[in-house]
């Protein structure tokens, strides 16, 4: 027994935000094909594809027409006003990235004939009412990528 | 196709326990394989392994051969494991069915596993965030309790369902889990208790939600034509239907009101022959209070945005309309997700064998359906199972 060796061994302290841990997307063009989204909210607009063929309005933006199978899809503006469907705040239980964010606001929203799930900044629960307007605000990661938000209007 | 029975089964206790994720396998393994007499690991032909996500909670894949290594089992014909989130057992449970009413097998496991808690809450809950489209919902936060307290909003705000109705569900399954020895909760719980519990996304408050939770079940299928070789009382699945709609909240067929449910029950009931009127237990998937009230609509045993008044006049009770979640359902039992499924068809097979504690006995049980929803609820998976 005497021979046998103990030794302390060293991990790194920190780790960089590994991707499966990254709930942005990815939005360079080396990575998606919907990269165009995410180009067209750094100019402070939110798109998707609308099928050319049948007229779908397709969310998340695509490249096929789920209606159709049609790879025919233009990107059309959704608008920056919407209105608050449903809505809820975080309180308890985040996941890890939001932990310092609680507490924070998400809701459903009703935005050029789509019903999409965003946060809701700068409001608490008690704030807000259903058919509430709300608008479109970008937030931008440390990273350079962006993804879209909502705020109250007033 | 040939008919099929469930012979036995055996599962964990459930909680937060102290055990890894193969330890969990390795009771539920025994207590199943205790269960029944004749048979053993060698004579299992096909080994379905619910799991919902074992690669994020204990960072292992290829899990369905490390359950069959610890067993002792050599699948000859058919081994994988299966993923529908919170239906993983039940899919578990319809691919062993599928082995065999076919023909492909003789014997078949489906086992169920999650272990859910891990050293840091916040990565657990992590995982229970990319369930709902990650890039598109989760980015959002949305997980299970924010997207189903929005559903309990929308309830309230059309139908005018009222929060203490919803505690009442919670009362119930609590009631029930009382009485289960392998349930997590174990004590009762009053509205006002509910009410003023953690407030976790309102409206729901922590007794409004389901356990993080470790469990492991796991039962034996065989064709209906061999099951009294193994026990004088097997229970049957007679039916079953299963409907998907969507996945991102833009593209769900409704957030008030479940459609592929009511497409599932009216696919479990024909397929059954049976009518809704028949059930005499139903094992619903109670992951959120606001659940089981549109369960209860979408079953018809109540008219829409009538769910919350149903169970104010009890009709979810044992000796009400029908029983609802006698085991004590998610809410009382916990939810560990991929051996929830396994859970209920075992506690329905204590049913029909009067095994279960007489204060949350149904008596003269003859027909039972066990129901789980997954993601966004657009998917909703049923079994419906007969004693006889």
């Amino acid at each position: 027994m005497g021979n046998i060796e103990f030794e302390k061994i060293k991990r790194p302290e920190n780790i960089k935000l590994p991707h499966m841990l990254d709930f942005y997307p990815l939005e360079d063009e080396k990575s998606t094909r919907i990269s165009q989204f995410f180009k067209n909210l750094k100019e402070g607009r939110l798109t998707t594809t609308k099928c050319k063929e049948c007229g779908n309005l397709l969310w998340p933006p695509r490249i096929i027409c789920s209606g159709c199978l049609s790879d025919k899809l233009e990107w059309v503006d959704l608008g920056v006003e919407g209105e608050l469907y449903a809505f809820t705040e975080m309180k308890a239980g985040p996941p890890l990235g939001f932990v310092q964010d609680v507490p924070f606001c998400i809701g459903m929203i009703k935005i050029g004939g789509l019903l999409i799930s965003a946060r809701i900044d700068d409001a608490r629960y008690e704030d807000l009412k259903i058919r509430e307007k709300v608008k479109l605000k970008i937030v931008e990661l440390e990273d350079g990528r962006v993804f879209y938000r909502f705020r109250r209007i007033g | 196709m040939k008919k099929v029975a469930i012979i036995g089964g055996g599962a964990t206790k459930c909680g937060k326990r102290e055990a890894t994720w193969r330890e969990l396998v390795q009771e539920a393994g025994k207590a199943m394989f205790d269960n029944v007499d004749n048979i053993s690991p060698k004579d299992v032909e096909a080994l379905l392994v619910g799991a919902a996500q074992p690669e994020r909670f204990v960072f292992q894949v290829h899990v369905a051969p490390m359950v069959a290594e610890h067993l002792g089992i050599t699948p000859t014909k058919v081994i994988a494991t299966t993923e529908l989130m919170c239906a993983s057992g039940q899919a578990a449970i319809r691919y062993a069915w599928a082995c065999i009413a076919s023909g492909m097998a003789d014997v078949a496991v489906a086992l169920g596993v999650e272990k859910m808690f891990m050293p840091d809450m916040a990565e657990a809950q992590t995982n229970m965030t990319c369930v709902l489209d990650r890039e598109w919902d989760g980015v959002n936060a949305m997980s299970a309790p924010p997207f189903f307290a929005m559903t309990a909003q929308r309830h309230m705000h059309e139908f005018g369902t009222t929060k203490e109705q919803m505690a009442l569900v919670s009362v119930k399954n609590h009631h029930y889990s009382t009485m289960n020895p392998i349930a997590q909760f174990q004590k009762e719980v009053t509205v006002e208790k509910v009410l003023q519990s953690l407030m976790i996304s309102p409206p729901l408050n922590l007794f409004d939600c389901s356990g993080i939770t470790d469990g492991a079940a796991g039962v034996f299928l065989v064709p209906a034509e061999d099951a009294k070789k193994y026990t004088d009382t097997p229970m049957y699945i007679i039916g079953s239907g299963q409907a998907s709609i969507g996945n991102a909240v833009n593209n769900l067929a409704s957030i008030t009101e479940w459609v592929p449910l009511k497409l599932a029950v009216k696919e479990a009931l024909r397929t059954a022959k049976i009518s809704v009127n028949d059930i005499d237990i139903a094992e619903l998937h109670d992951c959120f209070t606001i659940s089981e009230l549109m369960e209860y609509e979408a079953f018809g045993w109540c008219a829409k945005g009538k769910g919350g008044k149903f169970i104010e006049d009890g009709e979810p009770y044992i000796g009400g309309k029908i029983a609802v979640n006698p085991r004590g359902g998610l809410l009382g039992c916990g939810h560990p997700l991929g051996a929830t499924a396994i859970l209920q068809s075992i506690d329905i097979l204590q049913q029909f064998r009067g095994e279960v504690s007489r204060g949350r006995r149904v008596k003269g049980a003859e027909i039972a359906v066990a129901h789980n929803l997954s993601g966004a609820a657009n998917v909703h998976s049923l079994m419906v199972y007969s004693r006889g």
